[in-house]
Parts: C-alpha cells; structure tokens; sequence
C-alpha cells in the first residue's frame, strides 16, 4: 500500500517525509512537536491587532491575524509549516506523490476525536476541502483551484488528481483557511474542531475565550487551560497593555517604539527577519509610460531602499528585490544581485526611454499599509537626485482596496508572505493570475513556472526558479523595496516562542506552542 | 406640558426615519460593499459573487431598505451582514457600556465644569478665574487620543493606580467597572469640561449686567449670593443647553477614547461596520445616536421651560 517514491532521483529529505516507508516513519512529526518538557496551566491572554467587530467563526472569511489565530485554536489542517518552513503533516499524517506529482496519496491519522466526540475520517476531510472549492467565497479557493479530483481510497486515505503536477502540492494546506470540519457541518456559531481548545466565548472585536478541552493529541501542545484573546487595535494601548502585565502576548509592535519595548524588564521582544509584508510599488507595465522597460528600470534604479528601510522602519526590515520573495525563502534566488539605488542609471535609463514628458504619478495611502505615505514622499527625494519628476498623490483608505489597487496605473500595495515560492509568484505574477497588480503577461514566465511545480530534481528546481525571478527583476513593474520584520513581544513568563517562517506570533499557534514558565 | 412633549415626541419619531434614510443613502454611495470589504485582499470576482447572492445584496436598494425598515417596527434589527449575529443583542450591552461611560464621565464633568463656572462669574477677573479658564482651555486643545496616552503614562504605567485597558466584562460588579472606567471618563472630563465651563462663566456674566442685578447689589447682597439665588436661574437655559450638547457628545463622539482604552462601546462598532459596509449595523447604530440626540434634546428644552417661569404658561 505504502510506496517509496520510484523517480530514481536523489532523495533528499523532502522525499523521505512524502514517501513515508511502510516501517511508518513519519519523519515530519518529531521536529516540528518536540520542545523541551512544558508545564501545563494558566489562562494566556493574547492582545492582537488584525481584527474587527464584523469577525466570523467561518472560515471562508477569515482575511487577518485574529481569526487565523483563534481558527487553529479550535481546529487543525491537514499540514502545517515548521520551523524550517517545509510542510509536515497536521491531520495528514503522511502524504506521498506518483512520479510527475499529479497523483498525491494522503493518509489520515487515526484516532482523533473532534469536540463533539466523533472521530475523524477521509469523509470529513473531503467535506472540509469542498467548502473552499467551487461555488465558494473562500480566500483559498485559487489555492485549490489545481485540484482535479478528490477520491476517498479508504476509511483514512484519500487520492487528489491534480491538473498539472506540482511537487510542492502539499503545503497549500497549511493555508489558514483549510480548516477540517466534520462532515456536513453548517454553522460555524458552534464549532467542532480537533483543535486544542473549544469555543468558549465569542464577542468579536472584544474578545474570544477558548478551554483546554484536554489530551490534546499531539504530544507537548496545548499546554494553556484557556486562552483569551483581546482585540486591541491601537498599538500605543497594546504595547502599554504587555508592558504592565496586562496581557501575555502582543502583535505587530510599532517598528518606532520596540527599542524602548525591548527595555523593558517584563518583556521579550521575539523579531522575525524578514517574513513579514512585503511593501512594494506597483506599476501597470500595460499603462504609458510604464510600458516601457527603461521606464520600469528607471525606477527601480531610482529608489534609495535602505534609507526607506531606516527611516520609516526603523531598521526593522530587510530591502527587496523587486519580487515578493524574500530571502528568507527556500528558492530566493541567490544569484540574482541587489539592485542599488543608483540616479546615474536612473537618469541614463529614464532619458533612454525618450519620455521625458511623461507624468509619472504614484498614489499612495495609509489605508494600503502603515507607513506608505512616508516611503513615497523618499522615494519622490530619491528621484529627484536623478532629475526626475515622480509626483505623490496620497489618497483615501477607505475603499483602496476596491478603488485603487488594480486599477491605477502606479500605486502602493503590501503582500502577506506564503509558505512556498510558487504559490509566492503565482498569486501575482502569472498572466491568469487575478491578483497580478503590474498587468505584466510573460508566456515564458508561466512555462517556467509550470514546469519548475512538477520538477522534482532539486538543482534544476533552483535554477527555475532563479530564472523566473531574474525575469521579474529585469523586466517586471514591481518596485518591492522592503520586507517587513514581525515583531512579536511576549511577557517574561511566556515559553516556547521563536520566531517562525511562516506568521507571526509562532506561526499563529502559540496558544498550541506555548507554555508557562 | 404634556402636549409638548407628544409633539416633541413625534417630531423626535420623523426625525429618526429622516435619519435612517439619510445613513441608508449615504453608506450606498461609499465605494465598495460589504462582500469586498469583509474578503479585503481575498476578494476575487467569484468570491465576491458567492457573497452578495448569499446576503441578497444583488436586490435593488429601495427594497433593501423598506425591508429592513419592516424589519425594525416589529423590533427586529436584523443580522450583521458579516458574520450573521444578531444586531439588537450585540448593540444591546454595548451601548449600555457606552451610556455608563457617559453617566460615569458626566457626573465628574458636569458639576466640575458648572461649579468652576460659576465661582469664575463670581470671582470675575480674579486669579481663580483665569486659572480656570487657561487651563480647560488647555485641556480642551489637546487631542483627546494625547490626554488619554497621558494618563496612561502618569496612572497606569509609572503609579499604577489604574489599568490601561478599559475593557468591561458582563458580569463585571459596579465597584470593578467603575475602577475599570475611570482613566477614559478622567479622559472625556477633560476634553468636555472648558466647553461647559465658559458657557456657565458668559451666561451668568451677562446677566450680570442687568438692571436687577445692579438693584441686588445696591441693596447690599453679597457677590456669591446675587449670583446664586438672582443670576443663576435666568441663566439656566443656556447652560442646559451647552450641558446637554456635551452629554449628547460623551454617548456619541468618543470612538478615539473607545479606541485608546479599548473600551467595548458603540462607537469603535459603528466605526467597525462603516468601514466594512455592514449596512443594518450602521443603520442600528446611526438611529440609537439620532435617538439619543433627540432624547437629550427634548430633555434639554423641557428643562429650560420648567426653569423659566415665563414660559411655563401658555397664554
């Protein structure tokens, strides 16, 4: 029943966890769960920013960090994102591909119970996926959209039949919206999860209580008898909040305040390098003058990133290279150099370009992301060191989602990170992409990038993808000029944390991860 | 006096509906909806799709409304649009958070600020009187959201006589709440009180003036009771009106304190539904204000006439 993966190629370790042998080692599952031995008890509260009044138990709408957070409280997905950002199964307990990785075998482990007692089966897990698939309003149904076909082979496997094949299938459900449900599940108000904690108390954008509901499954999680999480949106209030004790745990700190927070004797500031939003500018290469590349090149060359980078935050950040791949990423390609900030070739590439009168203007708000404006305004001063004219309009935020972002030829945008290069550069640069915000259609941008999903020799993988973010640095309408660090801050007595490669906050897991000293 | 208050009464009624329509119209001319505000990044055509067919938001507007309006003359506020809990139960608590912050705050504020008021009036010129006036003035100029960091700052981090987080529980005992609450109503004081404050200190200061003050004096009253028992009660109605303004502000403008404090009160809803285009929360919530505002109001003027004896009669 149980195959080693035949392709005859150099297995790496990526390989030994998808086939796992039938002697049942399941290599995923140590590093990922070990800690050293954590005590159980007390109530963690959790004050976050990334939520609102209008927050919902379903799934299907959960866009920010509150809902992620209390989603895998009360239930799990199939795979999570460990600490070196590879997939390692959840729910799955394994998962192994055919040759091509257009046929991908998951086993289910056994012996899980949900809240109300029933136990978990491939039928519940089928049900689950369907809700993101189809007719849906789910964020994640793009994600999915790869799947052919879902076949229940038993009690506890199930077969997914995918378009094209991708070797890397399994981390699209570490997505925060792939919640496992029980079959036929409806209403969300009351929910049934395999998650360490059950629903106690829901009042969004006040708080959310959860309880242990004990022996939770996985070994050395769950240690907290319940969580509260706070909403507080106001940073000021949040910070204040963590530093007297108030709450365990705090969000998204203000880049200008954490050195005084990391000051402060009761608090540990946990800082993620480079995982965070990435922060960009965003150009229609379809809109003039953008079509032109020595335009594009213009302004790429034009921007002063590491002054952006200090001066708006603080240091905490790490510069982009024009792609939403960082470099904390697996497949960052290495060999693609930094691009400088260099007005001579600014001002070489704009006057090659022969549009000297073309207006450039770029509209920015703080409804696009915290601190928008201010980049804008250096970029503006980075600019006119090369002699040219790139004007700000700032704009409302209210409605820069629907109004703004897509539709104006030059604006700012912030992207999340995602757990794998491709769902990274497929969200936004693919020709069918609907999110690609430079309109920038390149067929041999999507060849390579079909082709890299079912590559399945690690040499020839990176060199895809190096090849496909080269295309993008040299050619692209992105301006990525930063990525954002998370800064986490926890109180003194809070275990466990890290930082992650994935979300803040532990990866949104710490009512799991954590413990009390 | 009772006729005056059934007019008033029904005036206050067609003032709601007015109000109602005016929210409704104007929530559908912000750009975008609830399903691309509540999905945000997510929101791909299909999904957006999916969304509005399963509110009923691709019915005409004017249905929308009269539907909703069916909905409230038999008590039902409907569901939040976003995440389908039920309106009334949610608003409920909150709003009495919000009129407990209110009462909490005035009971500091009003006395304070008609008491200074007054003593400015009679001390006229003097150093109580500028003392008290530079210094709401002060208070007044600063950004409410400055004043409550402060505060923060002074009783909440550095004496830790006070937590910085407002947040009110059901189940919360009276002593707790008000120990809870006091930092934000010490914040709303300070932001009402120079209003309130000037208002009384003109007011008695004007009739001052007169000719029967001037015969109150001549006769050999002192200052504080010529003020008190002569000046003060024509100088009522002014001072009502300023009062209940304010008090009208403490229940309906302090989403930035609610913000700060994290205070659990309409406002940071409203604000919450507004930018979400959750349209039956924002409706509920527009008529709960337009509602106080015409409360208060009515109170107001009934004050001023019962305090005025000329215009307690009707001739």
């Amino acid at each position: 029943m149980k195959r080693n993966s035949t392709s005859g190629l150099i297995i790496d370790r990526r390989e030994l966890m998808a086939g796992a042998a039938a002697v049942g080692l399941s290599f995923g599952l140590r590093p990922a769960f070990a800690d050293e031995a954590p005590k159980k008890g007390g109530t963690l509260k959790l004050g976050m920013e990334g939520g609102s009044a209008s927050d919902s138990l379903d799934p299907r709408t959960y866009a920010d960090s509150i809902p992620i957070s209390y989603g895998w409280q009360i239930w799990n997905g199939l795979v999570e994102i460990d600490a070196n950002g590879d997939a390692v199964g959840e729910l799955a307990e394994n998962f192994e591909a055919k040759p091509g990785a257009t046929t991908w075998i998951f086993n289910i482990r056994k012996g899980i119970s949900f809240t109300s007692g029933k136990k978990l089966d491939a039928e519940d897990v089928i049900y689950s996926l369907n809700l993101h698939r189809g007719e849906t309003k789910s964020g994640a149904k793009d994600l999915l959209s790869n799947i052919a076909d879902i076949k229940k082979l038993d009690t506890h496997q199930i077969e997914f039949t995918l378009k094209s094949g991708d070797a890397g299938f399994p981390t699209v459900f570490a997505d925060y919206h792939i919640l496992i449900v029980p079959t036929g599940f409806t209403d969300f108000s009351k929910p049934d999860g395999t998650g360490a904690y059950a629903l106690e108390s829901f009042e969004p954008g006040v708080r959310v209580i959860t309880k242990n509901k004990g022996n939770y499954w996985k070994p050395n999680r769950g240690n907290f008898d319940s969580v509260e999480l706070r909403y507080i949106p106001d940073a000021a209030a949040r910070t204040q909040a963590l530093i007297s004790g108030q709450i365990d745990a705090a969000n998204r700190l203000d880049a200008k305040t954490v050195s005084l927070v990391m000051k402060a004797p009761t608090v540990d500031v946990v800082r993620s390098k480079g995982t965070g939003n990435r922060f960009a500018f965003v150009a229609h290469c379809d809109a003039d003058p953008y079509t032109n590349n020595d335009i594009r090149l213009a302004l790429k060359y034009g921007i002063d990133r590491q002054k952006i980078v200090d001066a708006v935050y603080k240091g905490f950040a790490t510069i982009g290279n024009d792609t939403t791949v960082a470099p904390s990423m697996k497949y960052f390609a290495k060999d693609v150099p930094q691009r400088p900030y260099d007005p001579d070739k600014a001002a070489f590439h704009f006057k090659k370009a022969g549009m000297a009168n073309a207006t450039m203007e770029l509209q920015v708000s703080e409804g696009a992301f915290s601190g928008a404006t201010d980049a804008a305004v250096l970029y503006q001063e980075a600019m006119k060191k090369a002699g040219i004219d790139l004007q700000v309009k700032r704009v409302s935020g209210d409605g820069y989602w629907d109004n703004v972002w897509l539709k104006v030829p030059f604006c700012a945008v912030y992207w999340g990170g995602r757990p794998t290069c491709d769902n990274q550069l497929s969200q936004t640069f693919l020709s069918s992409a609907n999110w690609n915000d430079t309109n920038w259609k390149r067929p041999e941008f999507d060849k390579i990038l079909t082709a890299a999903r079912a590559e399945l020799d690690e040499a020839k993988r990176t060199q895809m993808y190096s090849d496909a973010q080269k295309m993008i640095v040299d050619d692209g309408g992105m301006v990525c000029f930063a990525i954002g660090d998370y800064l986490d801050g926890y109180g003194k007595k809070v275990k466990g944390t890290a930082p992650h490669p994935h979300y803040d906050m532990c990866d949104q897991r710490i009512a799991e991860k954590g413990w009390f000293a | 006096m009772g006729r005056l208050i059934a007019t008033r009464a029904g005036l206050g009624l067609l003032t709601l509906l007015a109000v109602s329509v005016l929210i409704f119209v104007c929530t559908q001319i912000l750009p975008g909806d609830v399903a691309s505000a509540v999905l945000g990044q997510q929101a791909t055509p299909d999904a957006l799709r999916v969304f509005r067919a399963e509110l009923g938001l691709d019915k005409p507007a004017y249905l929308r409304y009269f539907s909703w309006l069916f909905g409230v003359f038999h008590g039902d506020f409907g569901r939040s649009l976003t995440n389908q809990r039920d309106i009334l139960s949610e608003l409920g608590p909150r709003f009495a958070n919000t009129l407990f912050l209110a009462a909490y705050a005035a009971m500091i504020a009003v006395p304070l600020a008609v008491g200074l008021g007054i003593l400015s009036a009679i001390r006229e010129g003097r150093l109580t009187d500028r003392i008290a006036n530079v210094l709401t003035l002060v208070a007044i100029s600063v950004p409410e959201v400055f004043v409550g960091y402060i505060l923060i700052i002074i009783f909440a981090i550095d004496l830790g006589w006070f937590p910085s987080l407002a947040t009110v529980f059901p189940g919360m005992g009276l002593g707790e709440r008000l120990y809870v609450a006091t930092l934000p109503a010490l914040t709303l004081t300070m932001v009402v009180t120079a209003h309130m404050l000037r208002m009384t200190r003109n007011s008695v200061l004007s009739i001052m003036s007169t000719p029967y003050i001037e015969m109150a004096f001549l006769k050999g009253l002192s200052r504080s009771r010529v003020v008190s028992r002569h000046a003060l009660p024509n100088a009522a109605g002014p001072i009502i009106s300023v009062v209940a303004l304010n008090l009208a502000y403490l229940v309906v403008g302090v989403v930035v304190v609610e913000n700060v404090f994290v205070y659990p009160g309409v406002g940071q809803y409203m604000v919450d539904a507004v930018s979400k285009r959750d349209v039956p929360v924002v409706q509920a919530c527009g008529l709960v204000f337009a509602a106080v505002f015409v409360c208060l109001n009515t109170f107001a003027d009934i004050m001023a006439i019962l305090v005025n004896p000329r215009l307690r009669r009707r001739r």
